[in-house]
């Protein structure tokens, strides 16, 4: 191919060049081309290798459809874009682009060897030859394949853009701005309809981008576009993909075409809600399968017609046409009006319509009918083809330097299909159009099935006197499918299209056979010599076409990502040290760590602190849900497994939450206000899940009780003291509250002041030690922390973190829900017995643990472990087995759920299920860790202060 | 010991201007979340009008569903308690921050991530619906002037998006 | 992502508003421990599952606040109604 800029012409501004590169050479474009054209323009023949058999590729088409001519654009570090379309990459200063799957060079490919090979790599090579041993697959298949079979890469460091999204609605949305599609705008454009008509190329107008004769009509038209007050147009925004209810996402492109985007969104993502959708998308060129169809010139007739008139460019000097289809002889024609020399005219078809002979004589090209192009001679560019009549006879060679193919034309059904629109079959278009809509949608113009280009002949492959067997005629250009393969599929026995496209791979490439779908069918179906309607039609899957994963995140991205909750005292732990972890979405303070000290170290200060002193602990991401009514008693009756009607208000309460199959699905202690008002905590990542769950059995199972639930979690920031100088602490901040044992024992709750902020003061202890929950309005939280901290600095007060908080409560035994439970333990197995009310007639679960199941010998219990040896902690996950001797596979009994060291005890501690748990105290288990089995005694899970005398004081 | 302590919040104090719009966070307030069967019961009690239709507002108070009244008012407002009746009111003051978003793209910077049409979403209408994931009550005070109640821990990461959608 | 006709707000939301809540008209037995292993089985585990028509429960969970009941057909994945919880199966 020879391809250079006509002298005029086109839609590109001649007056503004742009300098771009391509492999590292530099290049002159003009603002309006793209890659594609600029690279033509500049006799660039050659734009990348194929995928499996690395052969030189050019441009085949001109917008979204290309398969080919797929290129990297490098913006700098993570910014680096892989297997955009060239047809699409619009050029502008400073474009610096490469090819792909090439090693070295495009020129040398070292990969090329493939071709040579290619007997060897017949459709399902891979299935068939990579299946064993299966220790190869990681290693060795998978990482050759990977280097062989590429297309471009993917960047490594992080994508520094920015990427926006947003929300749109419209009574009208009109996807394509071709003519139908600028019509049907045009006749809205007079309602009270919100409009809004997005098209994928940078200026509207689409086909009639390539037609000089329509530039005026355009002009007009989009000026009309432009100033109607309802319409909102979308350029460079392509509808990726049509969901439920008319909800299309689309992907508009806002700084890629400039040489400098600064720091603006890079793309946006539109997520459109339709009343009403028209889909002007228009149709795509077929190619026609031949022997070096994909030879570097052998391109579509109607992008050599883009190529000239809407960008100037001429793809030869002497072109040649392989026309089953009248439009090629038409855009031939308005090749030769544009410059360009046609050297030949051949159509498979006997006889075409007389005034494409008379126009084909005007302008002195020679035709020849009844012929087929039967091989393509040039590598790196056709030189010349070679042609026979159709039964094989009179081959000749032909010289040109490029060749147009016209195969009819396939309508763009894709957005339609996806929303579920029925197809129909139409034998002489050789393609599906649209049938029964499954939404509000209608389709206009080409992609309707509706067009003017002529008429043409539908054939799978063109005939050739050569052995079909023996010679590569592709049908998917980008994934390197050649009629042949798809042949041996049926040989091999597929017969569904599903089934033949997955084996051969054909339309699985990036573009999703926009070009290679239908001669696919054709192909399969002659083979079969069943009917195209009998073998189906692949699904049709959004994307429509390759988007970045930084549109489709939008801006959920960063500090966007997902929100991270932070209490109102997170700021002190950030100031102070902290260490954090994310529970659920919350940020908590894990420890406290000093100077030079470790986890360990800190978790042992801490806890000790706890146990001698005071410990100070931010407790606000605790769930709290308000239960009112005067059904409130009666409700958490029912959904707890404890008894709450006799609760005095005043009083707390350890309730614990089972799901209707007797599993326990959260615990957490709650008060009774007053008699008809509750304050209920749950775990912190279980506060919604617990609100849902009540509310749908207040909903629908007890609608007749006047109770109601309000989420409280954040109304209140929970300061929970912990230790022997809690209390004295306390004293001298509160107001209207007795603190003293007698009036305020443990498990109690007090409303009153605590420096001059209203308290919901709770008296509980997740430590074993003496404890109040400190709860205020959560603004007021951080600054009544520090008070706290100022005023207990003569107590040594020490703030903690969730990792001491889960030793010192391991300590006593107290079970964290998630953590030693795991969806499957009832309160029996948690040794929660005490927990249950056996008297009450009902509550959420209680049937359930009736069951068998539940009620069967030798379920897991949960027990305490003590290592033999003090100083082993186990690992949390551990299995436990009962001989240590036994062959492996070893039964497993158990697993440790929790283990720490505890300070305290100076030992470490741990919590286990073990089978028959309960029924195994004094025995010895084993535990096998790497490196050594370690063996354990079970007793009981409270470890310090089995009397509670630390408490009650 | 009847000293106060200070407030802190968890968005800025400085509004943010450009784009379009403000984003401000209003000052704190009373909220109370209002549960009743039917609400001629509330109107009783409260000596007020409280509106009948889901989505309505009706002076300071937003119907949110068939039996949820959302009630904010200035700091310091009393509101009676309902002890004893078959109805349920909860201080929930502190729960949410409500950032105020003005200005004439204020309805376009909320579509960025808040799946409503908003330009059929009309001058006194409430909702609890979505930004993103983030769960909000949305307020339209004018047709320039959205209230957006959040949860506090929640404000930060929706103050973030508002103000990095106004600048798209 | 479809839009759901809530039966309290009388208007279609979007799907993201709502939360599903498996199949619906499944009362709980009013007097669970007169209920034989067989029956609390069924009662808790066994579900329709049909290709086609389900009545099926969802929650307007950030919206209203409330549940409701739906027929949706599971292969086309579009709502034929919905209606307030308690009224009957539709």
């Amino acid at each position: 191919m020879s391809g250079y800029r006509l002298a005029t012409g086109g839609r590109v501004d001649r007056t503004a060049p742009a300098q771009f590169s391509f492999d590292g050479q530099s290049y002159e474009g003009l603002a309006g081309d793209t890659l594609a054209s600029a690279l033509i323009a500049n006799g660039v023949a050659v734009f990348g290798r194929s995928f499996k058999y690395h052969r030189p590729r050019g441009v085949l088409g001109s917008g979204s459809e290309e398969p080919n001519a797929l290129v990297s654009v490098d913006r700098g570090p993570g910014r680096f874009t892989p297997n955009l379309r060239a047809t699409n990459v619009e050029v502008h200063d400073r474009l610096t682009a490469v090819s792909q799957n090439r090693w070295p060079s495009l020129k040398t490919d070292f990969g090329a060897i493939n071709d040579r090979l290619g007997m060897f790599l017949p459709a399902g090579f891979y299935n068939k030859t990579f299946m064993w041993p299966r220790s190869f697959w990681d290693k060795l298949y998978e990482p050759a394949i990977r280097r062989m079979a590429g297309l471009g890469e993917a960047p490594t460091e992080i994508d520094p853009d920015i990427y926006a999204a947003t929300y749109a609605h419209c009574d009208l949305l009109i996807i394509g701005a071709g003519p139908a599609g600028i019509d049907a705008a045009l006749e809205a454009a007079g309602t009270n309809k919100r409009i809004v008509l997005i098209d994928d190329q940078n200026e509207l107008g689409g086909g009639a981008l390539a037609d000089p004769s329509l530039f005026e009509w355009l002009e007009r038209s989009v000026k009309a576009l432009v100033d109607a007050p309802n319409l909102t147009i979308l350029t460079r925004t392509t509808a990726f993909g049509y969901y439920h209810d008319n909800f299309i996402g689309a992907v508009q492109r806002l700084t890629d075409h400039l040489p400098d985007g600064g720091n603006a969104a890079r793309e946006k993502l539109w997520r459109i809600r339709a009343g009403e959708v028209i889909l002007a998308q228009g149709a795509i060129e077929r190619p026609l399968v031949f022997e070096g169809n994909d030879t570097p010139g052998v391109m579509l007739a109607s992008a050599a017609r883009v190529f000239a008139n809407r960008y100037g460019v001429a793809v030869g000097r002497s072109v040649a046409l392989m026309a089953s289809h009248d439009s090629g002889w038409h855009d031939v024609f308005a090749l030769a009006k544009a410059g360009e020399g046609i050297t030949a005219i051949l159509d498979i078809r006997e006889a075409v319509d007389d005034v494409l002979l008379k126009q084909a004589a005007d302008i002195g090209v020679a035709v020849k009918l009844g012929h087929s192009v039967i091989g393509v001679s040039g590598r790196h560019g056709v030189k010349a083809i070679e042609i026979a009549r159709n039964d094989g006879t009179g081959k000749m060679l032909v010289s040109c330097d490029a060749l147009l193919m016209a195969g009819g034309w396939t309508p763009s059904v894709h957005l339609w299909s996806q929303s579920k629109g029925s197809l129909r079959w139409r034998d002489d278009l050789g393609a599906y159009v649209p049938d029964k809509p499954n939404e509000k949608v209608r389709c206009v113009g080409a992609c309707a099935g509706t067009w003017n280009f002529g008429s043409g002949l539908v054939i799978d492959e063109l005939p050739t006197p050569k052995d079909q067997a023996r010679i590569k005629a592709f049908v998917d250009f980008q994934n390197d499918v050649t009629a042949k393969d798809i042949r041996l599929a049926v040989r091999e026995g597929f017969r569904s299209i599903e089934h033949i496209k997955r084996y051969t791979t054909n339309g699985m490439a990036t573009d999703q056979g926009k070009t290679s779908n239908l001669n696919g069918l054709q192909i399969a179906s002659q083979a079969m010599a069943r009917p195209v309607t009998d073998i189906g039609l692949t699904t049709f899957r959004p994307p429509y076409t390759p988007q970045t994963f930084g549109a489709l995140a939008g801006h959920a991205k960063d500090a966007l990502f997902q929100p991270t909750r932070k209490t109102n005292i997170d700021g002190w732990a950030e100031e102070n040290g902290a260490v954090f972890e994310l529970v659920a979405q919350w940020r908590r303070a894990r420890y406290f760590p000093k100077a030079g000290e470790d986890m360990h170290a800190a978790v042992n200060r801490e806890c000790l602190a706890v146990r001698e002193r005071l410990g100070i602990f931010d407790a606000s991401t605790l769930g709290k849900i308000e239960v009112v009514g005067p059904d409130a008693a009666e409700f958490l009756n029912r959904m707890y497994t404890n008894p709450w009607k006799a609760l005095e208000p005043g009083r707390c309460r350890y309730g614990l939450l089972l799901k209707e199959d007797g599993f326990i699905t959260d615990d957490g202690v709650s008060a009774r206000l007053a008699p008809d008002r509750f304050h209920l905590t749950t775990t912190t990542g279980g506060a919604a899940r617990v609100l849902n769950m009540m509310e749908d059995y207040l909903q629908t199972e007890w609608p007749d009780l006047n109770v109601w639930l309000t989420s409280t979690t954040e109304q209140y920031a929970v300061i929970a003291l912990q230790g022997p100088n809690a209390r004295k602490l306390l004293q001298p901040l509160v107001q209207g509250i007795d603190l003293s044992a007698e009036a305020f024992p443990h498990m109690a709750i007090r409303e009153g002041t605590i420096c001059g902020i209203p308290t919901r003061l709770f008296r509980v202890s997740f430590t074993g030690e003496l404890g109040f929950e400190i709860n205020v309005p959560t603004a007021h939280g951080r600054a009544l922390w520090e008070r706290i901290m100022a005023e207990g600095a003569q107590f040594g007060i020490t703030p903690y973190g969730t990792e001491a908080m889960h030793v010192l409560r391991a300590e006593k035994g107290y079970i964290i829900v998630g953590q030693d439970t795991d969806g499957t333990v009832t309160p029996y197995d948690a040794g929660l017995d005490w927990a249950v009310g056996k008297k009450k007639p009902d509550f959420v679960g209680r049937r359930s643990l009736a069951r068998p199941d539940i009620v069967a010998s030798g379920r897991k219990q949960l027990v305490g472990l003590l290592t033999d040896d003090p100083n082993v902690v186990l690992e949390e996950g551990a299995q436990i087995v009962a001989d240590p001797n036994q062959p492996i596979p070893m039964k497993m009994i158990g697993h440790v759920t929790s283990s720490y060291w505890s300070a305290t005890l100076g030992r470490s501690i741990a919590l286990a299920f073990v089978a028959g748990g309960q029924g195994r105290m004094g025995e010895t288990l084993h535990i096998p860790m790497p490196g050594k089995t370690h063996t354990a005694k079970v007793g009981g899970m409270v470890f310090y202060d089995p009397e509670g005398t630390r408490l009650n004081v | 010991m009847s000293d106060t302590l200070v407030r802190t919040e968890p968005v800025p104090t400085v509004p943010f201007a450009g784009g379009g719009v403000t984003i401000s966070r209003a000052a704190p307030m009373v909220r109370y979340s209002i549960r009743a069967r039917q609400p001629q019961a509330l109107e009783t009690l409260f000596n007020a009008r409280f509106p009948h239709k889901i989505g309505a507002t009706e002076g300071g108070i937003a119907c949110l569903g068939p039996d949820e009244w959302l009630l904010r008012a200035g700091e310091g407002t009393a509101i009676p308690m309902s002890e004893g009746l078959p109805l349920a009111v909860t201080d929930i003051s502190e729960r949410a921050v409500c950032l105020i978003v003005e200005g004439a793209r204020a309805a376009e910077v909320l579509m960025s991530g808040c799946p409503l049409d908003l330009e059929l979403f009309a001058a006194g209408r409430a909702t609890r619906t979505l930004y993103e994931t983030v769960e909000i009550i949305l307020i339209r005070e004018t047709d320039d002037c959205f209230h957006v109640e959040v949860w506090r821990s929640f404000a930060p990461w929706l103050w973030t998006a508002l103000t990095t959608a106004a600048t798209h | 992502m479809i839009l759901i006709h809530c039966p309290y707000c009388d208007e279609k939301r979007p799907e993201i508003e709502f939360s599903y809540g498996g199949e619906a008209h499944i009362a709980r037995p009013p007097d669970p421990s007169a209920q034989s292993d067989n029956e609390w089985e069924s009662y808790l585990f066994i579900r329709a599952n049909p290709r086609g028509r389900h009545n099926e429960r969802w929650r307007h969970i950030h919206g209203c606040g409330r549940f409701f009941n739906a027929v949706r057909d599971t292969v086309s994945d579009k709502f034929e109604t919905t209606y307030k919880a308690g009224e009957p199966r539709q």
